[in-house]
């Protein structure tokens, strides 16, 4: 088999535990676009967005089969969408976007994920890296100490919080003395997604919640503190706040055991009801209903009030960094000036509008391991924001670049972008290459402080498990997905 | 090892095989802790006991060793023993034994949730077959 016409061979390893690997073929439609025609059950064609390097490592697991599959979703328009950091995930690919329409689509939890609303802050500073470096001891074990992190309890707010948060996000914890004025302007929805119904949130997920608010959890999330290395568009940069040796802060982290809990009971539920509908899925995985059903619209309300555990969760998480640094310069959060650059999330289903066929179409747009992208323009931007378009955060891998972007007028896949380097190893591989005090001595002798939650994990997020976040940018940009704003190098890392 | 741990991009699986269901239940709970951490020894009195029924062997699967991450959580406990009766065709009884999360040194990352995605029960010549993927 070839899989790609116009490349030459990859066939795929023989160790994939697969029964279901089809091996899909793709097809060029320019430097960094690859179709997968549209076949048997699928209803739209495939489309991953990759250069010629990136699409061998795309081919080498399952993704492509992911984004067919995806492809057969009800309901489902112009294509099944994979962004170039794309992976093997599980159901959706990771990195997978996909539009269903409102009236006669399907709303999928596989095209959210477990961790409902994982995604990126960016805190810029009023701190240079020499400021960094005199201080850089004391700054990280203050982050050491503060950032709750690991598995289990252990929160920064109190339990007493939990409904307000889902009724709320971000504006809870701003009222409760976490934030300051502006923060809720730079996040995604403000904070807050429309629609949140706590009530149809279970106990047992409200019951982890409660223990867990303004926490990091670990695996791939992380607290970083970055430099910013390049400026690519400085007027973005300035409208975003970001100068050239500035020193930053990323968040990465989600909506922990609550949206965990939220998701295994939609989806138990949801596969109960497809059926009653006549929806048949090639991955259970994939249990979908319509987006106008009773079960749809529950799903939606859990959706949204564990989205607002994520927003309200990273809000929390960001002020503590501020207190963090305070306390290691010796002045206060608010002299520090860690104003908010952004928030998004990248594990979420909203509805959105967007043309179809020339016309506008209420849309339920799944990302899975996607960015929401809004050109410049977009209403829903704030008023600064609106020249240049929002900001797109991609944090890289561990000891490597992050990037942010800008969304682009002209994104064509319903204003997403990538969220990440993407993996491109497996964690058992990884682990076995390095190990995780191997890891960290080549952090350290690159210049990067690290804090880990357990030194053994760090080789399973190794560099080398990842693909060059440098290359995924550069198709992004490439593939006007989303523009260069400005590069970030890592010099301290916490991790979960 | 009762289970053998299987290649993902981003998560992680296992698969397992035992000569009862209940045993390969219990190798799948061992298993999905043993991805994170195996403290030893297991010694404890903190037990937790729990009931489940659900409408296949495959839910089952989901159903228990997701109920199991959930009692960890919020009890707080690495379950690191188990003991599993079937009290129906597709319902049992588990006993679960633990220690302090905090005392335990993690391997591996936290799993967050199980998945349906390339589930596999079936029971063969050889005894019964599980398949199971983590999002971690």
């Amino acid at each position: 088999m070839n899989p790609i016409e116009g490349l030459g061979a990859f066939p795929l390893p023989d160790s994939l535990p697969s029964e279901q690997t089809r091996g899909m073929k793709v097809k060029r439609i320019s430097d960094v676009i690859w179709d997968i025609p549209q076949e048997g059950p699928m209803l739209v064609p495939g489309r991953v967005f990759a250069s010629d390097a990136l699409i061998e490592s795309v081919l080498k697991d399952r993704a492509t089969d992911q984004v067919a599959n995806v492809a057969q979703l009800r309901g489902i328009v112009e294509a099944s969408y994979a962004m170039p950091d794309i992976h093997w995930g599980y159901g959706f690919p990771i990195g997978g976007v996909a539009a269903t329409t409102v009236e006669d689509g399907v709303v999928s939890p596989g095209g959210v994920g477990f961790d409902i609303c994982c995604g990126v802050r960016l805190l810029a500073s009023r701190f240079t890296e020499a400021d960094f470096n005199a201080r850089r001891d004391m700054i990280m074990a203050e982050l050491d100490r503060r950032i709750p992190r690991g598995i289990g309890k252990g929160g920064l707010a109190p339990a007493g919080l939990i409904m307000d948060v889902l009724h709320r996000g971000a504006a809870a914890a701003l009222a409760n003395g976490y934030g300051w004025e502006g923060d809720l302007e730079r996040c995604e929805e403000q904070g807050m997604s429309t629609g949140a119904a706590p009530s149809v949130v279970s106990d047992k997920a409200v019951t982890r919640g409660k223990a867990q608010i303004g926490s990091l959890g670990a695996g791939n999330h992380f607290l970083e503190v970055q430099v910013v290395d390049e400026i690519h568009d400085s007027a973005a940069a300035e409208a975003f706040g970001l100068a050239p040796g500035m020193v930053v802060v990323m968040i990465h982290c989600g909506s922990r055991g609550l949206g965990h809990q939220t998701c295994t009971d939609q989806l138990r539920l949801m596969g109960d009801a497809m059926h009653r509908y006549g929806i048949t899925v090639p991955d259970r995985q994939l249990a979908c209903v319509p987006v106008r059903s009773q079960e749809g619209e529950q799903y939606l309300g859990a959706m949204a009030a564990a989205s607002n555990f994520a927003w309200a969760n990273r809000h929390i998480l960001a002020h503590e960094a501020r207190r963090a640094f305070a306390s290691a310069f010796g002045t206060t959060p608010r002299t520090t000036g860690m104003d908010l650059v952004y928030d998004v999330a990248h594990n979420l289903a909203k509805i959105e509008t967007h043309e179809v066929g020339g016309r506008p179409t209420s849309l339920c747009v799944h990302r899975k391991g996607a960015t929401r992208a809004f050109g410049p323009g977009h209403p829903d931007l704030p008023p600064d924001l609106r020249l240049v378009g929002q900001p797109v955060l991609v944090p890289g891998s561990m000891g490597t670049a992050s990037w942010v972007l800008r969304g682009e007028v002209n994104n064509r896949v319903f204003a997403s972008a990538a969220h990440g380097a993407g993996r491109v190893m497996s964690r058992k591989k990884a682990k076995g290459k390095q190990s995780g005090g191997e890891v960290r001595l080549q952090l350290e002798d690159a210049g990067i402080s690290v804090r880990p939650g357990s030194v053994g994990l760090l080789s399973e997020e190794a560099p080398y498990a990842y693909k060059d976040v440098d290359a995924v940018v550069d198709v992004c940009d490439r593939a006007g997905l989303a523009a260069k704003v400005a590069r970030l190098r890592p010099v301290g890392v916490v991790k979960g | 090892m009762p289970y053998t741990v299987l290649s993902h991009t981003a998560d992680t699986g296992i698969e397992a095989m035992a000569d009862t269901f209940p045993d390969l239940l219990c190798d799948l709970a061992t298993g999905m802790f043993g991805l994170m951490g195996s403290p030893e020894p297991c010694a404890s009195d903190d037990l937790i006991e729990i009931g489940v029924e659900s409408a296949s062997h495959e839910d089952l699967v989901v159903d228990v060793l997701s109920d199991l991450l959930y009692h960890s959580e919020v009890e707080d406990l690495f379950l690191c023993w188990f003991e599993i009766q079937a009290t129906g065709p597709t319902s049992i009884q588990i006993t679960a034994r633990g220690v302090a999360n905090g005392g335990v040194e993690l391997t591996g990352p936290p799993i967050k949730a199980v998945t349906y995605h390339d589930l596999a029960v079936r029971q063969t010549d050889e005894g019964w077959y599980g398949r199971v993927y983590f999002d971690v």
